[in-house]
């Protein structure tokens, strides 16, 4: 039996084919349309979700890679990180179009579970990989460096 | 249809729900229409259900623009509505929502709020005029006994209170009031106000609910992935898909009309990997021997030629002979994608003659069009949805609607609805860029610092020839985005001849973020600093020495103060621009350092001046988001041409700004003039391009002039 674990919740999945990156799986398999597809290439960040913690690209991970395996996406409203992200990304009115959001957030997040301090540097070298093209990285680094305070 | 809508939309919170009480509110040139063919327009903006939530529906698209929230910030405001409360919806298509004096519903040109503001703040003020008087009479007290807030309605005498939903019935039977009065601005709650983006829309936004047109999950949905010509003009000669046939979840393989293959399959993975066995025999015609180079060297032959005047008055050559000082530059503007951050979509369920049509488009009502003439059906039979639009930049106004049309011939006599969405690689290879350009200026100052000439030939693709903008946008050989910002510049200049010509190719150009002030901010912005260096004026006093407009010059004033601009830190480079676009207008000072090879923009300094800031806080993310943007299109990306395909593929190899691109500090300050309201979406992008080069040019003593900059 095949099964992943979703936001804490064990998902069987046997008739999908193991070769599907999680993306897919998680987009037209399960219907969680929030983890987004932006370039299939690992150069946009916007599919980014957790995997066992840390931000992992969706669309460059197999489902056979991720077996039984716990992943964390932008449905979940019980991350404490993300949370704390959240009341930030608010405060600092970061969206505009909203597309790379969930992937910014997923990104951030898994920053900050593996440096919950971090410097502007350490910043800007977690989040190169995700592309906001509504320009919102000032906003998102003052989001991400105020959450770090409140960790 | 055989299902009810309820079942097609299955994961979408802004798509569902009949209407409970609606109210059709004419407003200026409509109300003759509706009322001679006796129909009324269901629920055109307001919606107010018994239970006082209140819906607003709109016809803008919501692009990142923040279109909704800053239409709902004026409804809102006029109608005293509870503002964490309201809901927003896309509006269907209906010519209530065109754009004023036009037949097409578009959002574009930065007009969100400066073609709708009035229109919508009417609707807002007379339902809660029609409210006010509805509870006057069910008090039995006059209008000035009461006061309005939060949705409800209070007898100010007696702090009695009603719902706006309670009176729904009573202001349905009433007849529209024509004695509304809007706001002052002493009386506005939320306009003028930095408010943030409606608390609905970035909940939303920030826990992945937000429906996209990628998002759209329908009943029985198939997915569709293509096979595009690379070479631009290609024709299929033949396929062979016998491995793609088998593969699972194929349902179906087909040639469309244009020149394109699509796999439609359960999953789109699935149809992705089926595309990809796919070999196709191309008949690549003429264009496949052309290279960027090639077309560079066209596009430079036409200055020579006799091309099209857009501007001539006085006498260029005889200033230029007697002038103190002249200096000319080239210009080159690549082809550029706009790679929107979502990937291009669009979803079609044709059921005989009726259609559902879900995407996330710039243009609603041409769109719907375009899906009935492919599926050839009335257009009036297609039920359409707008959805969220993951970013755009115009590239979902598409003026030949690609997009529409490989999603509507995908779907056409299909049993199911087929989700069209195509791969990054795609989108950036199927054009619809920025029309490259190549352009000279030459520019003659006297001895007193006066411009005396200012001559420019500019050469690049058409948007509109041959579009249904044509009629529009497109007289004597010239089209109206090469114009812009070129022969109306704001500077004092005595003599001009402006020249322009429009080669043709098969590679399909479209607006993209500002248009063609990226073209002509960039060369009106760099020949003035170029002619002030030689002048050897300070290229701040240059530029106030030779404008007329008190607005430009309170900008430049501003920005000056601001950055510390006759206090320059040494070893950075400082560079100035302003331009007017879509009623606005700009300055910027940037602060650009060094590194190695490359370069930085540390610092940016902004003024605005749209008239009336309804949002100053959206004014300030939208410059945000224009600096970013264009730093993206000045340093990195390019679309070149070589043997008439496109050489880029995906972000590895077309490149936009990222976070460590962004500048440290960018400040604005934004100057209420009292003038005529413009847009904010696009005019912070024009000067941006040129403040860029001008500080190039102050640290390194070089005129970049063709983008992106490479330096060294
Ligand atoms: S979609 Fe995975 S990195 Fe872009
Ligand atoms: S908010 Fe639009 S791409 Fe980031």
């Amino acid at each position: 039996m095949n099964y992943i674990i979703i936001n804490n919740k064990k998902i069987e999945l046997n008739n999908v084919s193991e070769d599907t990156p999680v993306l897919w799986v998680l987009r037209d398999h399960l219907n969680l349309t929030g983890t987004k597809f932006g370039c299939g290439v690992g150069m946009c960040g916007a599919c980014t979700v957790l995997v066992d913690g840390v931000a992992t690209r969706g669309c460059q991970t197999l489902l056979s890679e991720v077996k039984e395996k716990k992943i964390t996406t932008i449905e979940n409203s019980e991350d404490k990180e993300m949370n704390i992200l959240r009341m930030h990304w608010k405060e600092e009115d970061v969206a505009q179009c909203g597309y790379c959001q969930p992937g910014q957030i997923m990104n951030a997040t898994g920053l900050l579970k593996e440096n919950s301090k971090p410097s502007e540097e350490d910043i800007l070298d977690a989040m190169d990989g995700n592309i906001c093209r509504c320009g919102t990285y000032n906003r998102i680094k003052t989001a991400i460096f105020k959450a770090s305070k409140d960790i | 249809m055989g299902i009810t809508r309820r079942d097609f939309i299955k994961n979408s919170s802004i798509l569902t729900t009949a209407f409970v009480v609606g109210f059709n509110i004419p407003i200026k040139g409509k109300a003759a229409a509706i009322l001679k063919n006796n129909i009324l327009e269901p629920n055109a903006f307001v919606q107010i259900d018994k239970d006082n939530s209140i819906t607003f529906i709109l016809g803008q698209a919501e692009m990142g623009q923040g279109a909704y929230s800053g239409l709902a910030q004026c409804i809102a405001d006029e109608l005293d509505a509870k503002w964490d409360e309201i809901v927003f919806k896309a509006a269907p298509v209906a010519p209530v929502y065109n754009k004023p004096g036009s037949t097409i519903m578009i959002t574009g040109g930065s007009g969100t709020i400066r073609y709708h503001q009035e229109n919508v703040r009417k609707v807002g003020a007379v339902i809660r005029l029609m409210l006010k008087k509805a509870a006057a009479k069910r008090w039995k007290v006059s209008l000035s006994d009461i006061s309005t807030k939060d949705s409800y309605v209070t007898n100010t005498k007696t702090n009695e209170k009603f719902a706006y939903g309670d009176l729904v019935d009573d202001i349905q039977k009433m007849k529209l009031p024509n004695d509304v009065k809007l706001k002052n601005p002493k009386e506005y709650r939320l306009m003028g106000k930095p408010l943030k983006r409606h608390p609905i829309e970035v909940q939303e936004k920030i826990t992945g609910k937000g429906i996209f047109g990628i998002d759209v999950r329908l009943e029985n949905q198939k997915y569709a992935a293509l096979i595009h010509p690379q070479v631009f003009g290609a024709k299929i000669k033949s396929y062979d898909d016998s491995v793609a046939k088998t593969m699972a979840g194929v349902l179906k393989i087909k040639q469309l009309p244009n020149n394109t293959i699509a796999v439609i399959a359960e999953h789109w993975w699935q149809a992705k990997q089926a595309v990809d066995t796919i070999v196709v025999q191309w008949d690549t015609g003429e264009f496949v021997k052309t290279s960027t180079a090639d077309l560079k060297k066209e596009y430079r032959s036409y200055f020579e030629k006799d091309i099209h005047s857009m501007r001539k008055d006085g006498d260029t050559k005889k200033a230029i002979h007697n002038a103190s000082h002249v200096v000319e530059a080239e210009y080159y503007f690549p082809f550029l994608a706009h790679a929107p951050m979502e990937p291009i979509n669009c979803t079609v369920y044709h059921d005989k003659d009726k259609a559902l049509l879900v995407v996330g488009s710039q243009m609603q009502n041409l769109s719907r069009d375009k899906c009935a003439q492919i599926l050839e059906i009335e257009p009036q039979k297609i039920e359409y949805h707008n959805t969220y639009l993951g970013s755009s930049f115009g590239r979902r106004g598409a003026v030949n609607f690609d997009f529409i049309i490989d999603a509507s011939y995908v779907a056409k006599n299909e049993p199911w609805p087929v989700m069209t969405l195509w791969t990054r690689e795609d989108d950036i290879k199927m054009a619809n860029y920025r029309p490259m350009a190549v352009s000279r200026a030459k520019m003659a100052v006297d001895n007193d610092g006066n411009i005396t000439a200012f001559e420019s030939d500019i050469v690049n693709q058409s948007i509109t020839q041959g579009t249904i903008f044509e009629k529009f946008m497109f007289k004597n050989g010239i089209d109206k985005t090469q114009r812009e910002g070129l022969e109306n510049h704001p500077y004092k200049v005595t003599s001009h001849n402006l020249r322009a010509f429009c080669p043709q190719s098969p590679i399909p150009v479209l607006w993209l973020r500002s248009v063609g002030h990226t073209i002509s901010a960039p060369i009106v912005e760099n020949i003035i600093d170029q002619a002030a260096v030689a002048s050897k004026i300070d290229p701040m006093d240059f530029r106030i020495k030779n404008l007329q407009d008190a607005r430009f010059i309170n900008l430049l004033k501003n920005v000056a103060k601001q950055s510390n601009w006759y206090k320059r830190e040494k070893n950075s480079g400082y560079g100035v621009a302003i331009a007017k676009s879509f009623g606005s207008i700009v300055a910027y000072v940037v602060k650009v350092k060094l590194k190695e090879k490359d370069f930085k923009v540390e610092k940016v300094w902004c003024a605005v001046d749209c008239g009336y800031s309804f949002n100053p806080l959206n004014v300030e993310n939208q410059i945000i988001s224009s600096v970013n943007f264009t730093l993206g299109y000045v340093k990195y990306a390019e679309i070149t041409i070589k043997d008439g395909a496109a050489e880029q593929n995906n972000f590895y190899d077309y490149n936009v700004a990222r976070i460590s691109d962004a500048p440290d500090s960018i400040n604005v300050e934004i100057i209420n003039s009292g003038e005529k309201i413009g847009g904010i979406g696009e005019p912070g992008v024009p000067p941006m391009f040129a403040a860029v080069i001008n500080a190039l040019y102050d640290v390194t003593g070089k005129r970049y002039t063709s983008f992106p900059i490479k330096l060294g």
